[in-house]
């Protein structure tokens, strides 16, 4: 089982949402987040003033699957978030070891 | 002396000498009969829960075979110990009031130190406690441990003030009640600020509101704790109930067996000390309690309107109670206030609340007199209010101009609006006066997010609305200056008022809001502007939270979709404080700072498109508005005209100005020529107002500006406009500081023949100023740097600038006056004063084109010397 953790643009979250649901992908979790990549925020101007907005508001979308599907998945959220802009934000493939269901105790298959 | 079981020494006799494996049997018979008795009485609870009736009486008698097992225990260890001992029961045990799955509280004191043989009967007591899986919280103290009490240690002392003895010495526990009784009376205040700091921490936890959806009926505000702190309170202030608050103390026992019955409940079926009443639950409670309704969802809604009604008694009397124990201290007994008002210590009271109860315009003055003086209204008023309110109308309220100025004025956002109103509620007031409001009343709308009833999530937002006054954080100073920017923060309250009230019927929440407020706001007669505002921002109140955490905010087009949906400025920052208190009232977890960062940012983006990309979209870019124009054209207007009038100007400008003032400029605009200016100067309230049309020339904004500086005009707001054919229309707003139009009769003549002269080209302003200019009030320095910034990239027609100062007079016609010196055209002109703050928005351009660099400095050195007071040498 793999972890994949990706970072995308706030108003992405629901066409990787949907285009992770037609690949029956069970759960996920998401998160906001603040952070910064290579975009490195930007500067905002208000009223005549200059300010910094170093962390840019993002969302972290968290989901388990098995081997046999990871890659199906990462391409699928990688197709679904970007829009070809600095910013379009990051996908990140961790190993699982195990997971368990809490109410039943039962360890899925890995 | 002995309590309960009484000590039977021909057992202790009995012990070493008879065969141990009979003493062992005997002792697990015993365990067993206990085991089963406790069991029995425990399935008899369920049963009576199950049915709603777990309330005092069943929960006392479950306290009292609790005592019997504790008894038993004690007195089969008691040989065990040497000290003279007393066991105790704390908590809701020691008030008797122990639910099926509590913790059984339990005090074990020695009167002397705790030694091995003391540790021995401890165990002998305790462990079969927790082999009958009992959940046994057990404090073992020595009296000594009372000679100098913690009284700050507020858990501690709450605990053994409701100590009850349940076993072993008498004596023992009455020299103890002493000692804690000498210790709450040397330490009283200190007690009392502890249990207060308490009561508060644990209702913050809670948003401090009783209206929530999935209620704690032991901890949240109006549960069971604030009904014992209640109790801690008259206890540690020696707080008497006054007989005539008998109706209070009935109320708040029925309050307490109904959450008593209620947590029966909710105990029998989850199996386990639960205390919220889940949306799950809540059906199961409402059949249990025999609520009335056709559906469960009817069933439900009884059930939580009489939950409601009761919390809002306990925190009532909570309220009470406090206010009882922290008097303030500066306020003599009672201020009388004007001819109907004193303010005593428990607040803002009728002098004669016979007369009071028949003159409705009595009761919304003194919510406007417990405002401006931030005290609460008293008892005697609320209740004289809400036995009386049957016989008034919502529009008992509102007959003349005087009482609707007084209602629309109340809902002014400031410190203790939030209290005030929800009293006003409370009472039923604020439903008699906005019947509308009352169709969301104790309402409950089940989703994922939404944790209060929608009469409590509106109130909450005005609080969250109030607190913007005084922002604790720099991220909410950013908002709370736009509130201090809004010309009428009331319509932003009047919109949060009703901007849920749809909710009552399944449809399309937003519209049928509006639909609703629709006879409140003829009822109000609020003026058409502002009605305006407040139907658009019910209306679209989910709009900004739509576009700020789901739309792509680097996309300009999006940006710009939303600033052509907002239109105005003003209405910006109205739905930006909308959205943000209006998801901050959802839960006190729903408004993150990652939300608030993007809605900051949306808010930034479509000032900026507004005030700065403005200038390039013209009205024929929007057909529906312009089809609007066109269709309640009057008849004294042609197409063409209209359309000629309008095909030049921006596209904000239909945004910017109703129907009326449309056509009004159209007729203003007839026939005009070169040199001429038609003008119309009128007033609204404290404000002037100037509309021109003419002919664009040099010099003309500058000398406009000038003119009214030279008359003491001081300029807070004004749209300056021309169109690509040279029409200019220029609206500005001013105060008449120095009173030359309130005292002079021909003043308005004067001041548009000064325009007609000007125009012309006859009178010289800057000769006109100069005097005047010289004087210090002209050329006071700048408190703060100003701040002079070219935007190049907004608009592809203009070089925008933006100038931030400190305010001053003659300001504008001075800045204005370098743009012309420069050599430059001031196409468009947004003028607004925030506070002391002046921020003009200028669309320029030179020989037709954007500024280049050499040109922009050249500008900003010119506007620099201006704002430092040396462009001049006088």
């Amino acid at each position: 089982m793999k972890l994949v953790k990706a970072i995308v643009r706030p108003n992405k979250v629901d066409e990787v949402r949907d285009a992770l649901q037609k690949l029956n992908v069970g759960g996920m979790t998401v998160t906001e987040v603040r952070g910064h990549g290579r975009q490195k925020g930007h500067t905002a101007i208000y009223r005549g003033k200059e300010y910094d907005v170093t962390l840019l508001p993002k969302i972290c979308i968290d989901v388990v699957v098995t081997n046999n599907i990871v890659e199906e998945v990462i391409q699928t959220i990688i197709r679904s978030a970007r829009t070809g802009e600095i910013g379009d934000g990051r996908v990140f493939v961790l190993p699982v070891e195990h997971s368990y269901n809490i109410r039943t105790g039962e360890q899925d298959a890995s | 002396m002995t309590m309960g079981i009484e000590h039977d020494s021909s057992r202790d006799a009995g012990i070493g000498t008879r065969d141990s494996g009979a003493a062992a049997a005997d002792a697990r018979t015993r365990r067993t009969q206990m085991a089963a008795a406790l069991a029995a009485t425990r399935r008899e609870f369920a049963l009576e829960a199950r049915q709603g009736r777990g309330g005092r009486e069943v929960q006392a008698n479950y306290a009292a075979q609790m005592d019997a097992v504790v008894q038993q225990l004690v007195d089969a260890a008691r040989g065990q110990a040497v000290r003279t001992l007393v066991v105790c029961a704390l908590g809701g045990y020691g008030r008797r009031t122990l639910c099926l799955h509590s913790d059984v509280d339990l005090m074990i004191l020695f009167d002397g130190s705790i030694g091995r043989e003391e540790e021995r009967f401890v165990n002998a007591v305790l462990q079969p406690l927790w082999d009958l899986q009992l959940v046994v919280g057990h404090q073992v103290r020595e009296l000594a441990d009372f000679d100098d009490l913690d009284t700050a240690n507020t858990e501690f002392l709450l605990a053994v003030l409701d100590a009850r003895a349940i076993a072993g010495d008498a004596g023992l526990f009455e020299r103890l009640r002493e000692r804690v009784a000498g210790a709450t009376t040397a330490h009283r205040s200190r007690a009392v600020d502890a249990l207060l700091e308490l009561i508060e921490q644990r209702q913050a936890q809670f948003n401090g509101t009783i209206y929530q959806l999935e209620p704690d009926i032991k901890n949240a505000p109006g549960g069971l704790r604030d009904i014992a702190g209640i109790r801690y309170l008259q206890t540690l202030t020696a707080d008497r109930v006054e007989p005539e608050r008998s109706r209070a103390v009935g109320q708040l026992q029925d309050a307490e067996d109904f959450l008593l019955r209620v947590r029966g409940v909710l105990h029998a079926e989850s199996g386990r000390d639960a205390n919220i009443l889940t949306h799950e639950l809540q059906e199961r409670v409402a059949d249990a309690m025999g609520c009335k309704g056709d559906e469960p969802r009817h069933r439900v809604e009884t059930l939580m309107g009489i939950y409601f009604r009761h919390a809002r008694v306990i925190f009532r009397e909570l309220g009470r109670a406090q206010r009882a124990a922290r008097p303030p201290a500066e306020r003599p007994a009672a201020t009388r206030v004007g001819r109907h008002f004193e303010i005593a210590t428990d607040g803002i009271r009728f002098l004669d609340p016979e007369s009071a109860a028949g003159r409705p315009s009595l009761w919304v003055e003194m919510f406007r007199l417990a405002l401006a003086d931030g005290c609460p209204v008293s008892e005697q008023a609320l209740d004289t209010i809400e036995q009386n309110l049957d016989r008034h109308s919502a529009d008992d309220f509102a007959g003349t101009e005087a009482e609707r100025q007084q209602l629309r004025n109340l809902f002014y956002p400031r410190p203790g609006l939030y209290a005030r109103l929800s009293e006003m509620h409370d009472c039923g007031l604020l439903n008699r006066i906005l019947p509308e409001f009352a169709a969301v009343h104790c309402r409950v709308i089940r989703d994922f997010h939404h944790k209060y009833t929608v009469d409590e999530h509106t109130l909450l937002t005005i609080r969250g609305l109030e607190a913007l006054w005084n922002p604790t954080t720099p991220n909410r100073k950013r908002f709370g200056a736009l509130l201090e920017e809004l010309r009428a923060p009331e319509v932003l309250t009047l919109s949060l008022i009703f901007h849920d009230i749809g909710k009552a019927a399944e449809t399309d929440h937003a519209q049928e809001s509006v639909r609703l407020a629709r006879p409140a706001l003829d009822r109000l007669e609020v003026p058409a502007d502002a009605r305006q505002a407040i139907e658009f921002l019910i209306r679209n109140h989910l709009v900004m939270s739509q576009f700020a955490f789901r739309r792509d905010l680097d996309d300009p087009h999006v940006v710009a979709q939303f600033a052509h949906m907002v239109g105005t400025e003003e209405l910006l920052k109205m739905l930006c404080l909308l959205t943000l208190v209006d998801v901050e009232a959802v839960s006190s977890s729903t408004l993150t700072p990652w939300k608030e960062e993007l809605l900051w940012r949306l808010y930034v983006e479509t000032y900026n498109q507004l005030t700065l990309g403005y200038g390039d979209e013209l009205v024929p870019q929007d057909p529906a508005g312009l089809a609007v124009v066109i269709a309640g054209r009057p008849e004294d207007i042609s197409d063409e005209e209209l359309t000629q009038f309008l095909e030049g100007l921006p596209r904000r400008y239909l945004a910017l100005f109703g129907l009326a003032s449309i056509y009004r400029h159209v007729r203003l605009a007839r026939g005009i020529r070169r040199d001429e200016v038609h003008a119309i100067l009128e007033n609204h309230d404290d404000v002037w107002e100037l509309t021109i049309v003419t002919l664009d020339k040099p010099y003309l904004f500058s000398n406009v500006a000038g003119v009214l500086s030279y008359f003491g005009m001081d300029i807070h707001r004004g749209q300056a406009m021309t169109t690509p054919g040279g029409l200019v229309l220029d609206v500005f707003e001013f105060s008449d500081e120095q009173g030359f139009l309130r005292q002079n009769p021909g003043a308005t003549a004067e001041i548009t023949r000064m325009l007609d002269r000007v125009v012309a080209g006859w009178v010289d302003v800057p000769a006109l100023l100069r005097g005047r200019e010289a004087s210090l009030l002209y050329r006071r320095r700048q408190r703060e740097p100003a701040r002079i910034h070219f935007d190049n990239e907004h608009s592809q027609k203009y070089t925008v600038l933006e100038i931030v100062a400190d305010d001053a007079p003659g300001l504008l016609h001075r800045m204005s006056r370098v743009v012309s010196e420069q050599g430059c055209d001031l196409d468009l002109a947004l003028i607004a004063t925030e506070g002391r703050k002046a921020i003009d928005v200028l669309h320029v351009t030179k020989a037709g084109k954007k500024l280049a660099e050499h040109e922009r400095n050249a500008l900003k050195h010119g506007l620099e010397r201006v704002l430092e007071g040396t462009d001049e040498t006088r």
